[in-house]
């Protein structure tokens, strides 16, 4: 069979995915774009691509509010998971100790509890703090439960770092610190960037935790925000729900899109080893 | 500072994070489902399993923990045929497989609540975009109401559910793919293999741990899974799609039953546990071959 003739064979057969793949997303971006007369009608396409409604729908649905939550929540649970994580990831690539086989069994067990699982223990722990609508208690309940996958991806990179190179330096008398510093974090950095860029969009999507301990409209994160223009109400503003929908979720999708064959690797190596 | 300190040193922080937001909140629910618990959380007698008796006799709980098997089985089994041929197409050599990959991954990158809110919308009966869709193409009539009703709608929610699991396990079966020699498939060829030989007898057997392995997390990712439910139907109507993710939703925020609620939890966290067990034995099985 000639590349030709498989390319279209291929095509062929992976089309209906790919049309369900792609039909939310023109879903989102062709209603987001009618004009509100239109909305409603069952027409496909509108007579007129409305961009006013990106910039009527940032007023109408309070998304900048909504946006620097998601950026202030998943950032910093981004910087706490990783800051936890990288010396975890470390111990487990390098050093033999008691434990270890159980600290990578807990690490598993946390990572299978979900949220949604203990979501009533968690709203009880942080209304026992006093925490609810805060976002640092939603930060640190995202950042604990993305720990496990920071760390398994992590040391599943680490691991593939040779350990000559440091054996190299402590033979050339760096100390444990320099060594680090200098050799091993350096060859580190494409790893870290890209676990934490995951445990960001992990953060960035996540609903049930932000619904149950987020009240007030003032602490919504996006997700939460755009749900709560859909859930319970009488007439749904369709056309902004989906420019909100569609302006939170495209740079999402670029970033993704460009990362996810680093995903491959990573998940391939840590998901076995 | 000797070795042994200093990676204690080093795990300590993730440990006590992850270990204070699991285990405390883990306390907290096995008191709660042991309780007779007000609306308002006060524990008041100890009430042993009583709980969970309350539980196993309400015919919407029943019908949730049937509709959760369906649900994980249909999802995790539709997945998993969808995924083999779409890893092994992945794999091959054709024109166009960068962009190809990038669209099979692209929902992963959504966050199922904005897939579920677009599909809600999209399956909505008198102006959504799937019925107009399939009126322009003549296959329907009529508008079907999609979340009207819980048989089509479960269905439907049963294929977001796939769409949104297949690139995590494409990503698996890739993996698992590009670690199999081309050498195996030449020398196969040359024994005069044809090509569904040499998915029987060298793909699918290398792949089968990879398999495994994906499998038993979508198992677990689907059984947990909250978002698609809860922002299409949020498990109506007449709790009719409901799984028992939505039903511990709805018992302990809505209709205030802590107590209930915790057993539900405490029951899903026997399951996983189960699964998880599964996890690591192949997962051991794999680093011992």
């Amino acid at each position: 069979m000639s590349k030709l003739t498989r390319s279209v064979l291929y095509w062929l057969l992976l089309s209906p995915l790919v049309v369900l793949v792609l039909f939310p997303f023109a879903v989102m971006f062709i209603t987001a774009v009618k004009p509100q007369a239109e909305v409603l009608d069952p027409a496909w396409w509108p007579s007129a691509a409305r961009w006013a409604n990106f910039a009527e729908m940032w007023r109408a649905t309070g998304f900048g509010g909504a946006l620097l939550n998601s950026l202030y929540v998943s950032g910093m649970a981004t910087v706490i998971t990783t800051a936890v994580s990288i010396p975890a990831a470390y111990a487990l690539s390098r050093y033999r100790f008691a434990g270890r086989g159980a600290f990578r069994q807990f690490l598993l067990v946390s990572q299978m509890l979900s949220p949604i699982v203990l979501v009533v223990g968690l709203f009880r722990l942080v209304a026992a703090m006093g925490l609810i609508d805060s976002l640092h208690a939603v930060t640190m309940v995202y950042a604990a439960f993305n720990t496990a996958f920071s760390v398994w991806m992590l040391q599943s990179y680490f691991a593939t770092i040779p350990k000559d190179l440091e054996e190299a330096a402590w033979i050339e008398r760096a100390s444990p610190f320099q060594t680090l510093t200098r050799v091993f974090l350096p060859l580190a950095v494409p790893a870290m960037v890209v676990t934490a860029i995951f445990t960001f969009i992990n953060t960035w999507n996540e609903f049930v935790v932000a619904l149950t301990m987020l009240r007030q409209q003032s602490a919504y994160t996006l997700p939460i925000q755009i749900f709560s223009l859909v859930a319970g109400r009488y007439t749904v503003e369709w056309h902004y729900v989906m420019a909100a929908a569609f302006v939170a979720t495209i740079p999402v999708a670029i970033l993704f899109a460009w990362l996810q064959r680093y995903l491959v690797r990573g998940l391939a190596l840590g998901a076995v080893k | 500072m000797g070795r042994r300190a200093t990676a204690y040193c080093l795990i300590l922080p993730s440990f006590l994070l992850a270990a204070f937001i699991v285990l405390w909140p883990l306390k907290e629910i096995i008191n709660l489902a042991l309780h007779d618990v007000n609306r308002f959380g006060l524990l008041r007698a100890f009430s042993g399993l009583a709980n969970f008796r309350t539980l196993f006799a309400d015919p919407d709980f029943l019908a949730a923990l049937w509709r959760t098997l369906v649900w994980t089985a249909g999802v995790v089994g539709g997945t998993l045929a969808v995924s083999v041929p779409v890893a092994l197409m992945l794999n091959g050599d054709f024109y166009g497989r960068g962009a190809a990959r990038v669209i099979v991954m692209l929902p992963w990158a959504v966050s199922l609540t904005m897939t579920a809110i677009v599909w809600r919308w999209a399956l909505s009966g008198e102006s959504g975009m799937l019925n107009s869709g399939l009126r322009g193409l003549g296959l329907i009539d009529g508008n079907i109401q999609w979340l009207a009703e819980a048989s089509t709608a479960f269905p439907m929610q049963i294929l977001i559910g796939i769409e949104a699991s297949i690139p995590f396990t494409t990503t698996i079966l890739l993996g698992g793919l590009s670690s199999v020699p081309d050498e195996l498939y030449d020398a196969a060829a040359i024994e005069g293999a044809g090509a569904w030989d040499q998915f029987r007898f060298i793909t699918l057997p290398l792949l089968r741990p990879f398999i495994n392995i994906a499998v038993v997390l979508n198992t677990i990712y689907v059984f947990n899974s909250f978002p698609i439910i809860w922002a299409t139907t949020q498990g109506g109507p007449a709790n009719s799609t409901d799984i028992l993710v939505t039903y511990l939703y709805k018992a302990g925020f809505r209709l205030g039953k802590l107590g209930e609620a915790a057993a539900v939890s405490l029951i899903m966290f026997g399951v996983l546990l189960v699964f998880t067990l599964i996890y690591v034995r192949l997962a051991m099985r794999e680093e011992a071959a």
